[in-house]
C-alpha cells in the first residue's frame, strides 16, 4: 500500500472504531516503510481531530470517543516501539486531574483522549487530586499547562487551591492553568485567577494551544 | 408578593390532576442540602433513615418547599447489587470498586430486593418524613433508573464501551437493575412515598440520541409504566444536556419533566404542550454562587415561560441544590415564585 492510503485508512479505522482494522493497518504501515511517527501524527492523530469535530457538532458522544480512543492506542502500541528518539521540539506538558472531593472523571478523559491526539504531553493525575497533588507534579515537570477539571458545583472552589499553591511554591510563572466542567465559567477561572475556562473538549484544545504560547521556554535537558 | 391559599399537598394534588393552583409549584431540589439543615455531616445523613426523614421534615419547615425529595446518590440501587462505594464523612458517597469487573459476570448478579444495601434507609426516611409533616407536603423518593444503575454497576466508561462491544451483555445488565429498579419503585410506594426517576448518565452530555433509544428509554418506559400500574404521577430527572435527547424522553410515558442544562423556552416549544415540565434555576451559577436578586431575576424570567407550558410548570432547580447553598437564595426562590409564579 502507498504511505498515503496508509495513513488515510490509520485515520478510517479510528473514526469507524475498527480496532483490528486499525491494528492490520499499524502493521502495514511498518512493512512499507512509513516512519512510525508521522503514522501516528498524520494517521491515527488525524482521524482523531475528526473523531473530535464529530463530537463537536454531536454526531459523536462519549461512547463513540472512548472505543475510538482505544482503537487508536491499540494501533500506538504497535508503531511505538518502532519509533526512534526525536531530539527536536518537546511536546508541552499538561498537567490534567479532577480536583479533590469529584470522582466524576469522563468529562476529564475525553480532554485528556484529545490532548494526547493533539501531541501535547499529558500527564494524568485521575480524579478527586488534592492541590498539594497538582502542586507536586507541577515542581517535577518545572513548566507547562495545568488542567482542572469539576463537575461538582460543591468542589469548585477547591479549583483556586491550585492556582495559590502554585503562587507559594513559586511556580506560577512557569504554568498556564486551565479549567473545565459544567459548573465552571470564564468569569469563575477569572476569579480564582486561573489563565482560561473550556466549555467542552475541543475548546480545551484550543485554549491549551493558545496557552502554550505563554509558557516560558522549557528548559532542555 | 403574595401569601399562600394552598398547601404544598393541595397545590401537587390539584396541579397533577389539572384543577386551578394559586402559585407554581415550587421545587428547589434539596437533596443532600437536608443535611446542612440540621447541621448534619451528610455521611451521617445517608446511612441512618430516621435522621435522614428527620433532616428532610426540618428542611421543609424552614423552606416550605413543594416536594420532600429524599436522595442521597445515584449508586444506591447499584450498591444493592454488589457495587461498593466509598463514604467520606461529610461529602456524597462515590462508587470505588463496580459489581462487574468483567461484563462476562453480568447474569451471576442476585436479585436485589429493598432490604438490600441502604435501600431500606430510604424507605426509613419516607417514612420518618412522612409521619413528621403529616401530609402538609408530598414525600418523594428520587432513585436511578436502570441505565444509570447499570453504569454503576459496571463503571460508566467500560460501560459506555459495552454499548458496542457488548450490546447483548448490556441489555442483560440493564434488564437486571430494570427488574431491581421496579422492586425498588414499589417497594416506594408501598411505604408512602412518590418515585422520582433520575437518570443523570443517561443525559444528553453523554450519550447521542440514538444510543439512548436502545440502551436508555426501553427500560425507563418500563419503570415508568411499573409506577403508573401503582397509580403514580411519573416524574423523570435527567440533568445536563438534554436537547438532542427530548424527543425521546417525551416517549417514555412520564408525566413531568425535570429538566436542567436547557433553555427552558425551548423546552416549552418543543414539549410543553405535552408533558409537564420543571426546571430550571441554575444551580452552581445562580443558587450556590448568585446573590438573591440574581436567583429572583431567573425565577422571573422562568415564570414568564411556565406560563405558556400549556401541559403545565413547575419551578425547580436544573440539578440538586449543591450542599453548601446559601439558605438565603433558597428562599429568594420560594419568595420568587410567590411574586412572579401566582394565579388569580
Amino acid at each position: 500500500m502507498e504511505s498515503e492510503a496508509i495513513l488515510k485508512e490509520l485515520a478510517r479505522a479510528v473514526v469507524e472504531m475498527d480496532e483490528d482494522g486499525a491494528e492490520a493497518a499499524a502493521h502495514e504501515a511498518l512493512r512499507s516503510g512509513v516512519d512510525p511517527y508521522v503514522a501516528i501524527t498524520e494517521g491515527l492523530s488525524a482521524g482523531m481531530r475528526r473523531v473530535g469535530e464529530l463530537y463537536d457538532t454531536g454526531e459523536y458522544f462519549v461512547p463513540e470517543i472512548l472505543v475510538c480512543s482505544d482503537t487508536m492506542n491499540r494501533a500506538i502500541a504497535v508503531l511505538k516501539p518502532h519509533i526512534k528518539a526525536k531530539s527536536d521540539a518537546r511536546p508541552v506538558k499538561i498537567i490534567l486531574g479532577v480536583i479533590e472531593g469529584d470522582i466524576h472523571d469522563i468529562g476529564k478523559n475525553i480532554v485528556k483522549i484529545m490532548l494526547d491526539a493533539a501531541g501535547f504531553d499529558v500527564q494524568d493525575l485521575g480524579r478527586d487530586v488534592s492541590a498539594a497533588q497538582f502542586v507536586e507534579a507541577a515542581r517535577k515537570a518545572g513548566v507547562g499547562i495545568i488542567g482542572i477539571s469539576t463537575l461538582m458545583s460543591t468542589t469548585m472552589d477547591n479549583m483556586g487551591k491550585v492556582v495559590r499553591g502554585l503562587e507559594e511554591a513559586g511556580l506560577r510563572q512557569c504554568f498556564q492553568v486551565m479549567i473545565g466542567g459544567s459548573p465552571a465559567s470564564a468569569a469563575f477561572a477569572r476569579e480564582i485567577g486561573a489563565d482560561g475556562y473550556g466549555r467542552n473538549a475541543k475548546e480545551a484544545v484550543d485554549l491549551a494551544e493558545n496557552l502554550s504560547r505563554r509558557l516560558p521556554c522549557a528548559k532542555t535537558e | 408578593m403574595r401569601e399562600d391559599r394552598m398547601s404544598p399537598s393541595e397545590r401537587i394534588g390539584a396541579f397533577l390532576s389539572g384543577k386551578p393552583i394559586d402559585r407554581f409549584p415550587c421545587v428547589p431540589l434539596i437533596l443532600n442540602h437536608a443535611a446542612r439543615v440540621n447541621g448534619v455531616k451528610i455521611g451521617a445523613h445517608n446511612r441512618d433513615g430516621a435522621l435522614m426523614g428527620k433532616c428532610h421534615a426540618d428542611a421543609y419547615r424552614r423552606y416550605g418547599q413543594d416536594l420532600i425529595t429524599i436522595f442521597s446518590d445515584t449508586a444506591v440501587i447499584s450498591e444493592a447489587m454488589g457495587t461498593e462505594l466509598f463514604f467520606p464523612e461529610d461529602d456524597v458517597p462515590r462508587v470505588q470498586t463496580p459489581a462487574i469487573p468483567n461484563i462476562g459476570d453480568w447474569s451471576r448478579l442476585v436479585e436485589a430486593t429493598a432490604d438490600d444495601g441502604r435501600l431500606p434507609v430510604y424507605l426509613e426516611a419516607i417514612r420518618t418524613a412522612s409521619a413528621e409533616v403529616a401530609g402538609e407536603v408530598p414525600v418523594t423518593c428520587c432513585f436511578p433508573a436502570p441505565f444509570t444503575t447499570a453504569a454503576m454497576l459496571r463503571g460508566t466508561d467500560q460501560f459506555a464501551r459495552d454499548l458496542f462491544r457488548n450490546r447483548e451483555c448490556a441489555h442483560g445488565l440493564l434488564q437486571h437493575s430494570l427488574d431491581a429498579c421496579c422492586a425498588f419503585s414499589d417497594a416506594v410506594v408501598d411505604t408512602g412515598g412518590i418515585p422520582v426517576v433520575v437518570d443523570p448518565i443517561a443525559t444528553g452530555s453523554v450519550l447521542g440520541e440514538r444510543h439512548f433509544r436502545e440502551f436508555a428509554l426501553p427500560y425507563l418506559t418500563e419503570l415508568h409504566k411499573r409506577i403508573a400500574a401503582r397509580g403514580m404521577p411519573v416524574l423523570l430527572h435527567i440533568c445536563g444536556q438534554t436537547q438532542r435527547i427530548l424527543d425521546a424522553m417525551l416517549e417514555s410515558g412520564a408525566a413531568l419533566l425535570s429538566l436542567d442544562d436547557i433553555p427552558m423556552s425551548v423546552a416549552r416549544d418543543r414539549a410543553g404542550s405535552k408533558v409537564a415540565l420543571m426546571g430550571n434555576v441554575r444551580p452552581a451559577q445562580t443558587l450556590l454562587k448568585g446573590k438573591p436578586e440574581d436567583v429572583v431575576n431567573e425565577v422571573r424570567e422562568l415564570c414568564e415561560i411556565g406560563r405558556s407550558c400549556s401541559a403545565g410548570f413547575v419551578l425547580g432547580s436544573g440539578c440538586e441544590a449543591p450542599i453548601a447553598t446559601p439558605p438565603e437564595n433558597i428562599d429568594a426562590m420560594m419568595n420568587a415564585v410567590r411574586e412572579f409564579g401566582c394565579f388569580d
